[in-house]
């Protein structure tokens, strides 16, 4: 009796056991080539099967999806799309791992919609019971709308079964999992319409897949319904979300993991880690490690650039020919420079904590950890991931939102995501926490200045989290989104790993913000080193005349004249007009240009006050911190930086907007300006009001 | 005299530089990944 043969094509997701299930088929009988005028392997086998039929099996390369981005997936696509090709599979076996099945659901779905007969093989079943996996096979199946193979290749279980649904293939349904046109109906609509006969996905991969598809109809497709590069992104982008969220409704009810039951060490520790109790215990323990050491390791090379540049900006003065250029050299950016690059060891310690929790893979518990308070704020678990994200920098972190299906949950997120402290944050409060709260440990451990800076994160989460809240109720959010993250193994920290993220990132800060303000003492160096009426011009002589009475010493005098000037500036005229509304804050003018400046960054508001202060300070002090220290308001007599002024100031920063750069960002993801503009507004009064608040209270 | 011109086009070079940076930024398609913080400050 002759043999019917078929074409079995094995397809999954790298690192799947794709390659065992091709061994538990074929055996020995195995052929291993090149497809034609490309490096990439091609392994084929054969395997007998009930019923007279002989399977010819390919084994794939490995694809995380039909979007080609590289040979070995084009080569998977450009089989599937053409019927003509001798290989072309009468059924495909698309391959998972039992524990990673939500993100190797997205090309099963992909394939199914290619209307090939699709079995889906769940492989590594075997690590079922050691995870607290269970299945719902049969509604997995029904909605799947697939026949579904537990096997386990490394033990060679499931096999047999796996063979008799290959050999019922015609039985298994070919309906799609995604309508194809609900991802841009008008544009499908047309396409439906000039190629009735073709299959829409089909089309649709031709469209956006650059592989060579040995056909006419795509030169006629291409030519009738070309998009722009960013169109077809911005259509596959939303194909995705659209898979995922068909995906995460299936897994919600087929896919239980009771982590109670789990037996191996991760599970264990995960056990730990993601507790309802010790969970949050043991993160706030981290979270209080990291900020003490952030105070304590950065002190001594903070303290040795700070007073580096202000050798360098006295040597500057007195070396260098007098005139405005050293002035401006001296005074505007060998100040401006120390101010931002004096942040650099606590922005590095920052990092190196982050990149450690990340490598290691605590970060994806904490995710899952906050994602149970996230809920309970109407938020959807994956708010925490640009939440976490913008404690380094609210930019990526409101473009991280984008993997947010539901909308009105993406608005939320972008909205809160510059509450969380961001690293540009960090220079501000650690200036002032310095100036303001005392260097003492509670409990003979607890360094007070650590703590308050702990604080400070945890305001900004919260409020993040409450501003939720009542977004959440204003906009009457529907439809939740379902939260699915994978969690991965623990490991070691890589060294490399670690080091690069932490150059990178120092280096991003302070190129990036570096230039800016830079840039901006050397403006602010010119608005205080002149100005336009009598007052700046004859500086000297009214002096002169106002200590008649009482000759001041040369040092005195000297003082005194840099003082005048600088409150008759152009920038102390500015800062005197917005003093009133600043005042009641407890900051003078000289705090108003800086906040003022600090618009285009947060952290331009410590160069500032170095800028200001180099021109128009006292002799007597040459570190930044110093001179702030030494500020003394002229009516009063108190210092500028006390306790009240200073408390006011971290919550007007932990509130405030204070970021061009955010803005522009919200107003390119929500494509309109209403957004952002409602942000400043809601911000800025948010910050205004608390610092106010606390000033009245605290002075 | 030849300080003050040198100050001057410091300036204008400042100025500009912000203008730029913040009025006319140039359009990248490139997406923000590892390591690019995407012009944020």
């Amino acid at each position: 009796m002759s043999l019917k043969n078929i074409n079995v094509a094995l397809i999954g997701n790298p690192n799947v056991g794709k390659t065992s299930v091709f061994n538990q088929l074929t055996g020995l009988n195995q052929q291993v080539g090149n497809y034609p005028g490309i490096t990439v392997e091609k392994k084929m086998g054969f395997c007998k099967l009930p019923n007279n039929i002989k399977a010819n099996i390919l084994d794939l390369p490995g694809t995380y999806s039909l979007n080609a981005s590289s040979i070995d997936e084009s080569v998977v696509i450009e089989l599937l799309l053409n019927k003509n090709d001798r290989l072309y599979p009468d059924v495909a076996l698309v391959v998972t791992d039992v524990e990673n099945l939500k993100r190797n659901l997205l090309l099963y779905t992909q394939i199914k919609d290619l209307e090939i007969p699709t079995i889906l093989v769940i492989n590594m079943a075997d690590r079922m019971e050691h995870k607290g996996i269970t299945l719902d096979i049969p509604y997995l199946e029904e909605h799947l709308k697939t026949k579904i193979a537990l096997i386990s290749s490394r033990k060679g279980h499931g096999i047999e079964e796996l063979k008799n649904l290959i050999v019922s293939y015609k039985t298994i349904s070919s309906e799609p999992c995604l309508n194809a046109s609900s991802i841009d109906v008008e544009y499908f609509n047309s396409l439906r319409h000039a190629f009735p006969n073709q299959l829409l996905y089909k089309l649709w991969l031709v469209i956006t897949q650059d592989v060579n598809f040995l056909n006419l109809e795509r030169n006629e497709i291409h030519g009738s319904f070309t998009k722009s590069h960013s169109d077809l992104k911005r259509l596959q982008q939303k194909e995705t979300i659209k898979r995922y969220q068909f995906i995460n409704d299936v897994l919600k009810e087929g896919l239980k993991v009771d982590s109670s039951v789990a037996k191996d060490f991760r599970s264990k520790l995960d056990r730990v880690l993601t507790h309802k109790i010790w969970g949050y215990v043991i993160f706030f323990l981290i979270l209080f490690v990291i900020f003490q050491s952030i105070f304590e390791w950065s002190k001594i090379p903070m303290d040795f650039i700070d007073s580096t540049f202000a050798t360098l900006s006295t040597m500057a003065s007195e070396h260098l020919p007098s005139g405005v250029l050293t002035n401006l050299i001296s005074q505007g950016i060998i100040p401006g420079i120390g101010g931002i690059l004096i942040f650099i060891p606590q922005i590095a310690f920052l990092f190196l904590f982050i990149s450690l929790l990340e490598e290691s893979g605590y970060m994806s518990r904490v995710v899952f950890l906050m994602d149970k308070i996230m809920r309970r704020f109407g938020l959807s678990g994956k708010s925490v991931v640009p939440l976490i994200s913008g404690t380094a920098c609210a930019i990526p972190a409101i473009m991280a939102t984008r993997n947010i299906e539901n909308w009105k949950e993406r608005l939320i997120t972008i909205l809160v995501t510059p509450f969380t402290t961001c690293s540009a944050r960090l220079p501000v409060y650690a200036i002032i926490i310095g100036l303001v709260i005392p260097d003492t440990y509670v409990l003979g451990i607890l360094n007070i200045q650590g703590l308050t800076l702990m604080l400070l994160y945890v305001i900004g989460f919260g409020t993040a989290i409450l501003a939720a809240y009542i977004l959440n109720l204003i906009l009457k959010v529907k439809g939740k989104t379902f939260f699915v993250v994978e969690m991965p193994n623990y490991k070691l920290p890589m060294f490399k790993n670690v080091a690069i993220n932490v150059i990178e990132k120092t280096k991003a800060f302070v190129s990036g913000a570096g230039k800016i303000i830079l840039a901006i003492s050397v403006i602010l160096w010119f608005l205080a080193s002149y100005g336009p009426g009598k007052q700046f011009k004859n500086a000297e002589q009214i002096i002169k005349e106002n200590t008649k009475a009482h000759p001041l010493s040369p040092t005195e005098f000297n003082n005194a004249v840099a003082s005048q000037k600088l409150e008759n500036s152009y920038i102390g005229l500015m800062g005197k007009t917005i003093e009133p509304v600043i005042s009641p804050l407890g900051y003078d003018w000289k705090i108003g240009i800086a906040i003022i400046s600090s618009f285009a960054a947060r952290e331009v508001f410590v160069g500032t006050l170095a800028t200001i202060y180099s021109v128009g300070g006292t002799d007597n002090e040459t570190t930044i911190k110093n001179k702030m220290a030494a500020e003394v308001n002229p009516i009063t007599g108190q210092k500028i930086f006390n306790f009240a002024s200073g408390i006011s100031l971290l919550l007007f920063y932990a509130f405030a907007m204070q970021c061009a750069s955010t803005l522009a960002i919200t107003k390119k993801e929500t494509n309109s300006w209403k957004w952002p503009a409602g942000q400043l507004v809601f911000m800025s009064t948010l910050a205004y009001l608390v610092a106010l608040i606390a000033f009245q209270i605290l002075k | 005299m030849i300080q003050e011109i040198i100050a001057f086009i410091i300036l204008i070079l400042a100025l500009a530089f912000l203008i730029r940076k913040f009025f006319f930024k140039k359009k990248s398609d490139k997406n923000c990944g590892s390591g690019d913080n995407c012009g944020c400050s």
